[in-house]
């Protein structure tokens, strides 16, 4: 098996400040990487970064693509879940997930049926009402619309009870058993079977 | 010249050369405008003020474009240097074309009676003055000066873009509402003995942006760069 | 697998745009209503006579048009910047340039399309002429659109710093909007012919269209350094 991701090398420096240096990881199908660091570390820049958001300044991203080829251009869809969740106020719970890219062609009751697995009920209240773990779960929710080669979360794990961690690592097992790969950030390692760096 | 340290070292060694050369030709063109050149037999020595107007006029134009140039290069190779070189540019170019409106007013008293004339060539300048500010402005207003470059670089391809747009439309403009009766500018039969010195002036004025925009740039080579190695190294490892 | 094309993607950020729109029913009220107070200035300032109303009503219409058109333009990009809806735009594989159209679009829907209503209402209270209504709706469909596109791209060159902003760096770039609008309007006044100036502002709506959004998506990037 050929890892869906390699990154060599990755270097980027912002105004004249080094945020990360020499990183190295493979994504191997199935595979978990977290990376570790404190706040303002370039967690998020280097999730940004892997995914084209922003140039690099040294090293490269090569993405496999359906010849077993290396690229430096992807040529999957990837999940990306920011630190911003991605969720509108004014939509309901269900409107949530239903409008949104992953979700074309998918039947009502599917969306229900994920809606439930990740323990939201209330699913005609408006996103606005919600507290930050349920709308974490709609985030979540939103992982299982699609299967992925890759995701990259930024802090899955943050501001969560431990029920919805629960929750998450099953859902992040589960996938990983599909052959989905995670790239996740965080202060401190979470339980999740992970190779791990810090930066 | 692409890389900050080297453009540093290549201009100190250019400076004073230009220095001499522009104030040379500026100043014998402006001499012989405001004293040999002969008196025009409708308007008077009131005409001489078109041996800065004109200029100024031409340089406003000019440096919009040269910085168009300095942001598309900006954003398709991201040279930093060209970042750099729009930055620097924009206040000089601002000012040329401030000083074009403003001799352009001081020429309209005499000539039309009034300071202000909504003429097509006034008009699109001070437009062209608008875009400058709006360059100007967006470039003051993002802390991180790369980033600020290569916003401004973008808008000022919007801008070279839409000034011929500009200039024709305020043509359409005046013919629709008030048929052209008398432009300032480009009479066709200017004389040699004022056309000459003109043109002295124009080459004077490119020399002098050249001048301004180098040591404008050397400023801010240094202020961006200040912190690297060669720089202190210049000023003999002060901080 | 059910493979989701781009048009259904558009499909999507429309409805899912134009709900939050409807149920927050400010953002298109506002539009509206600033252009016809604006409208009504000029009558109170300028007094109610009839002449001197219909031969300032293209001016009028058409500066009211655009105040109201770049008033609420910082809010395209700004929403989906903060809660992250934005960064699906540069993350999926589709050319991200047709998102941004789409996010015009949508712009357009809520401050140009109701503008072009009420300026019928304003050209009725100025007084213009019944034959200019034709040419003044067509002027305002073009010139209101190409406002979304400038207004997204000051929107995306400012986003997150004020809101004034991004109204000063596209105001002196809709200058020719204004002009060739005004000139529609005040052409078929005097019975003179005025398809030159809607070709031309066609012709820039046409440049514009890929041009601005282009530089638009290279402007927003700029936003996740």
């Amino acid at each position: 098996m050929l890892p869906n991701l390699k990154v060599e090398n990755l270097s980027s420096v912002r105004s004249e400040k080094v945020i990360f240096d020499n990183i190295n990881f493979e994504v191997m199908p199935g595979q978990n990487i977290e990376i570790i660091g404190s706040n303002g570390s370039g967690k998020t820049t280097l999730l940004r970064t892997i995914l084209g958001l922003i140039n690099q300044d040294k090293g490269q991203i090569l993405w496999l693509d359906d010849n077993d080829n290396y690229n430096k251009f992807r040529t999957f869809d990837c999940f990306y879940q920011g630190h911003q969740l991605g969720i509108k106020n004014l939509l309901t719970v269900y409107e949530n997930l239903q409008l949104t890219k992953n979700s074309i062609g998918m039947p009502q009751e599917e969306i229900y049926k994920l809606l439930e697995r990740v323990g939201l009920s209330n699913i005609n209240d408006f996103a606005a009402n919600l507290s930050v773990g349920q709308r974490k779960r709609i985030a979540v929710a939103r992982w299982l619309l699609k299967e992925f080669k890759v995701y990259l979360i930024d802090e899955p794990f943050s501001a969560l009870d431990d029920k919805a961690t629960l929750l998450i690592e099953d859902l992040i097992k589960e996938l990983n058993a599909k052959g989905c790969s995670f790239i996740i950030t965080g202060h401190r390692p979470s339980n999740i079977l992970a190779s791990r760096m810090e930066i | 010249m692409g890389s900050p340290p080297l453009f540093y070292k290549w201009s100190s060694k250019i400076l004073p050369w230009l220095s001499i050369v522009s104030i040379l030709i500026l100043g014998v063109g402006l001499y012989w405008g405001m004293f040999y050149a002969p008196t025009d037999y409708k308007q008077g020595d009131v005409y001489r003020i078109l041996f800065i107007h004109v200029p100024s006029a031409i340089l406003g134009q000019s440096i919009f474009m040269f910085m168009a140039i300095c942001g598309f290069i900006n954003m398709i190779w991201r040279a930093k240097i060209s970042g750099m070189m729009l930055k620097s540019a924009a206040p000089i170019g601002a000012s040329f074309t401030l000083l074009a409106l403003v001799t352009g007013s001081i020429w309209g008293k005499p000539t039309w009676g009034t300071w202000w004339v909504w003429d097509a060539r006034l008009t699109s300048t001070l437009i062209l003055f608008f875009i400058y500010a709006a360059l100007i402005g967006l470039h003051s207003t993002i802390e991180d000066k790369t980033k600020a470059d290569r916003a401004v670089s973008i808008l000022s391809i919007v801008g070279i873009a839409i000034i011929p747009v500009i200039k024709k439309s305020v043509d359409w403009w005046q013919t629709l509402h008030q048929p052209s009766t008398f432009t300032i500018t480009s009479s066709p039969s200017m004389s040699p003995d004022m056309y000459q010195p003109l043109l002295i002036c124009v080459i004077g004025f490119y020399l002098f942006f050249a001048l301004l925009l180098t040591l404008n740039l050397r400023n801010e080579v240094l202020e961006r760069e200040k912190n690297k190695n060669w720089v202190r190294q210049l000023f003999g490892g002060l901080s | 697998m059910m493979q989701s094309s781009i048009s259904d993607w558009l499909t999507i950020i429309l409805r899912r745009d134009l709900i939050i729109a409807f149920r927050r029913s400010s953002t298109y009220i506002t539009p509206l209503i600033f252009f016809l107070i604006v409208v009504t200035f000029f009558p109170l300032a300028l007094g109610p006579q009839e002449s001197l109303l219909s031969s300032l009503a293209p001016g009028v219409i058409w500066i009211a048009a655009l105040l109201a058109s770049l008033l609420a333009v910082e809010t395209i990009f700004s929403e989906d910047f903060r809660d992250g809806t934005l960064d699906d735009f540069f993350i999926s594989l589709e050319p991200s340039f047709i998102l941004v159209f789409a996010k015009v679009l949508i712009h357009w829907l809520i401050t140009g399309l109701p503008i072009l209503i009420a300026s019928m209402i304003a050209a009725l209270v100025l007084y213009l002429p019944f034959e200019s209504f034709i040419p003044m709706i067509f002027s305002l469909l073009l010139g209101t659109s190409f406002m979304s596109l400038l207004g997204a791209l000051g929107a995306a060159l400012s986003l997150g710093r004020s809101a004034i902003l991004s109204a000063i760096i596209v105001l002196p770039f809709s200058i020719p909007t204004l002009l060739m609008g005004t000139s529609v309007i005040s052409s078929s006044l005097i019975n003179q012919d005025f398809s030159g100036y809607l070709m031309i502002m066609g012709a820039m709506l046409a440049i514009g269209i890929p041009g601005l959004c282009l530089l638009t998506v290279e402007a927003l990037l700029l936003n996740y350094e």
